[in-house]
């Protein structure tokens, strides 16, 4: 168990650096990106005004202090305030975060439970009509950008067919076609993970003994090929979270789903240096605390990489 | 949503007769009627503020034209009609009496005076309230309210256009007890008005509900609550059109009005811009500062095939410097010529060798910018101007306009904010003035003069002259003055507004009703 746990603290540490770093590179690329006083002013604002301006937002001194403020802010849970919203940048994320939780936990759940599945029939059955079909969704749901698939669905299943609302947050309906639409990629990539990742454990030599001692073909798939083709399919639905947060951004856009990524492009467009910081650290923040998680599976699934 | 028995049964009549019609016929009567209480509008982005001092973006400012009253109105027609002041009139040459309205309450109850409009003005240009309409009544030396029903603006020079200006943003009224009690933060999450609707929540990136003012001193609008709806991405904003989540859809593109027309419940409105599209120009840089030039790259311009190829006929040439529907537009000045051939020779008059002429665009910040400026560069190329596209980002672009760091010409969509030349070539081309790159002593000198008088046959002769001016040196180079178009379910009447309002006072939006 100490093991396990010193495992888990270097792990930890690695998290506190990989977050210093993200902070780093945000607070460089969004002042190297401009100025984002020619945005909030009408183009007929007078000179004056944009110095005014820079001075509030303390945009007019020296990089190095701009980035000590920011990060002495940031150790206090600072993020500073919303040049557009004009309140605390950490509250206007928070406010948006439940709508991404909900989209993103809804498509991970989706991604999961339906491509696992998917992948371990298709391996079973390999090469029957059902693996071919469910790998050739798969290509589509991998090749096809999100976007396109967003909008593909709006004009069939909402427009066409008038089964669902087009966009907007609301109840379970409102929900079902951003969380397909965002759970899409993920589930191929899961299903084709799994896929190999049971062939690979059904030709090891202890599956071939269990099948020789006559044990039940259901009882060896379940009991001694899934719990070990387990360990690549966690990493790659941990690894799948990231990604999510990032169709995240495309997908809220296109349903008009008011969570943290559409508030990012958003924040991008208009400089608003505190919020697109706030965003992503909170988002790698999600990410390096789901991979810690991950790591704690593995030893969990594994003792053998507890040790290590 | 709860539904009567009896609404179902209807429901279920109207369901089977529409499965009785065959494909193509159109659909039953009552899509062109309804029954609804609830206005449902969609735009192409979130509001950023409720405090109408805060923003100028058209996205707040359709919300907050209509929780707030401004003491005159800009009607769709164009026309300046009375708002929280009933009439107007000047005295003397500095100073304009407002006879305000008597009995209208804020939202909260408390009643209307002049205080709060005195407040309000004065609120625009106060430097402790950091607003960001603080130029917009640079021209006002002070203020006087004697009693509740009686507005005295002094000017610092003669303002002919002191109405106007309040008929635009920063002149939304705000109510000084509630403000001053609340304070700007908690005012901005729950402003209090005397508009037509009241502030009752905004989900943010999601919608703003508002509730018709039963009280309001025009008349109650034609429904119960307002909703607008952010919705960010076109595609998705007509597919909520064409399935009738929405009533209203805000910046319908061209190449989207035959399909919102040939969808039977659906139809498409529009409004003549105020205001142009041009090529605006940097005329310091060599050759765009030899104004033979600029006459070649004006008349070298198919305007009549970029309004039929790229606008879908959504579009009108402009004839110069000043809007169709402003102040001294001239209907007899003919739209600006195509001639490639005269084009050839004034370049050679000019002694043009080839240079290169770049044009800065956005990809999608004004419509159609992109596919515009790559058509104007093959239609110079046809006449022997090197043209050069180059792409930029919205805020590169915004960044170079503070700088005035254009290297030749770029996409502007100047608005015509008093619907007068004033407060558009003169506001922007005028000295100082954000796209201040040509300075010609006459033009200056008709422009400074006409700001300043309150004769208006006189301004109508510099306006004259200064257009003629323009028409020499081009420090723009007028393309298009575009239709703005709106999709709407048929069961609406409303009028779409030139300043990209969204009137729903009574006057101009019926539910078209069974």
């Amino acid at each position: 168990m100490r093991t396990f746990l010193v495992f888990l603290a270097s792990r930890a540490g690695r998290a506190v650096v990989a977050l210093w770093l993200v902070s780093t590179v945000v607070f460089v690329v969004m002042r190297l990106s401009g100025d984002p006083t020619p945005l909030l002013l009408p183009p007929d604002a007078p000179r004056s005004e944009i110095f005014r301006l820079r001075t509030e937002l303390g945009l007019d001194r020296p990089l190095p202090v701009q980035y000590a403020v920011f990060m002495g802010n940031l150790l206090r849970g600072d993020f500073g305030q919303s040049i557009r919203f004009k309140g605390p940048a950490i509250g206007v994320v928070v406010e948006r975060l439940p709508a991404t939780l909900e989209l993103g936990l809804t498509s991970f759940g989706l991604a999961v439970l339906i491509a696992v599945p998917i992948g371990l029939l298709s391996a079973v059955y390999r090469n029957s009509p059902l693996d071919h079909a469910a790998m050739g969704v798969a290509l589509i749901g991998q090749s096809a950008p999100t976007f396109f698939i967003g909008i593909l669905f709006i004009l069939v299943v909402s427009v066409k067919l008038g089964l669902l609302p087009t966009s907007g947050r609301g109840d379970w309906r409102n929900l079902l076609l951003p969380a397909v639409t965002l759970g899409l990629f993920g589930m191929a990539s899961v299903a084709r993970l799994t896929r190999s990742a049971v062939l690979e454990v059904l030709r090891a030599d202890y599956i071939r003994t269990a099948r020789a001692k006559g044990l039940a073909e259901t009882l060896v798939i379940a009991k001694h090929t899934f719990k070990n083709a387990a360990i690549p399919i966690v990493t790659i639905t941990g690894l799948q979270f990231g990604s999510l947060l990032a169709g995240a951004v495309v997908t809220e856009t296109v349903f008009a789903w008011p969570g943290i990524g559409r508030l990012a492009i958003q924040a991008i467009y208009n400089r608003d240096y505190p919020v697109v910081q706030c965003v992503v650290l909170l988002s790698a923040a999600l990410f390096v605390v789901v991979n810690l998680a991950i790591d704690a599976i593995y030893g969990l699934l594994d003792p053998r990489i507890r040790v290590r | 949503m709860t539904v009567t028995r009896r609404e179902l049964l209807k429901g279920a009549a109207l369901a089977g007769a529409a499965a009785a019609l065959p494909a193509g016929l159109p659909g039953p009567a009552t899509a062109q009627t309804t029954q609804k209480r609830e206005l449902v509008v969609a735009q192409g982005g979130d509001i950023a503020h409720l405090d109408p001092h805060m923003s100028t973006s058209s996205n707040d400012i359709r919300i907050s034209y209509n929780i707030f009253d401004n003491l005159t109105s800009r009607r769709p027609d164009g026309k300046l009609a009375p708002g929280l002041a009933s009439e107007w009139k000047l005295q003397g040459q500095q100073a304009w009496a407002f006879k305000l309205r008597s009995g209208v309450k804020w939202h909260n109850g408390d009643p209307f005076t002049a205080a709060d409009a005195k407040f309000s003005l004065e609120r625009t240009y106060d430097p402790a309230a950091k607003t960001r309409v603080n130029t917009v009544f640079t021209t006002i030396e002070r203020i006087e309210a004697p009693d509740p029903t009686t507005l005295i603006v002094h000017t610092k020079k003669p303002d002919p256009l002191l109405p106007a200006r309040l008929g635009f943003y920063g002149g939304q009224i705000v109510p000084k007890k509630y403000l001053e009690a609340v304070g700007q933060e908690k005012f901005n999450q729950a402003p209090v008005g005397t508009g037509p609707v009241r502030f009752v929540s905004w989900t943010k990136d999601d919608k703003v509900v508002l509730d018709a003012n039963a009280d309001y001193w025009g008349g109650k609008p034609d429904f119960d609550r307002l909703i607008v709806r952010a919705l960010p991405e076109m595609a998705p904003r007509v597919a909520a059109l064409l399935k009738g989540e929405v009533d209203i859809a805000t910046q319908l593109p061209p190449d989207q009005g035959e399909r919102v027309k040939a969808n039977a419940s659906t139809t498409v409105a529009g409004a003549l811009y105020g205001g142009l599209y041009v090529l605006a120009v940097n005329s310091k840089v060599k050759p765009l500062d030899n104004p033979l030039v600029k006459q070649a790259l004006s008349l070298a311009i198919d305007r009549d095939v970029i309004i039929k190829e790229l606008w879908r006929g959504r579009g009108v040439a402009p004839s110069g410097p000043i809007a169709r529907g402003d102040n001294h537009f001239d209907p007899s000045l003919p739209p600006l010529a195509y001639n490639p051939k005269e084009a050839r020779e004034l370049l050679k008059k000019a002694g043009y060798k080839n240079e290169e002429i770049v044009i800065e665009t956005t990809a999608g910040y004004m419509a159609g910018d992109k596919p515009m400026a790559e058509a104007v560069q093959a239609m110079w190329k046809d006449a022997g101007i090197n043209g050069k596209v180059e792409i930029v980002e919205y805020s590169v672009r915004a960044q170079k306009n503070r700088d005035k760091s254009f290297k030749g010409l770029w996409w502007s969509d100047p608005t015509s904010t008093l619907r007068d030349p004033d407060g558009m070539m003169w506001r922007l081309l005028g000295p100082g003035g954000p796209q201040d790159y040509w300075r010609h002593a006459e033009w200056d000198e008709l422009g400074n003069a006409a700001r300043f008088s309150v004769d208006e046959k006189f301004r109508g002769e510099a306006y004259k002259k200064m257009t003629k001016i323009f028409l020499e040196h081009f420090p723009w180079i007028p393309v298009i003055q575009p239709y703005e178009d709106y999709g709407l379910q048929k069961y609406v009447e409303w009028n779409p507004d030139p300043l990209q309002q969204l009137e729903i006072r009574r006057f101009n939006f019926k539910f078209r009703r069974a």
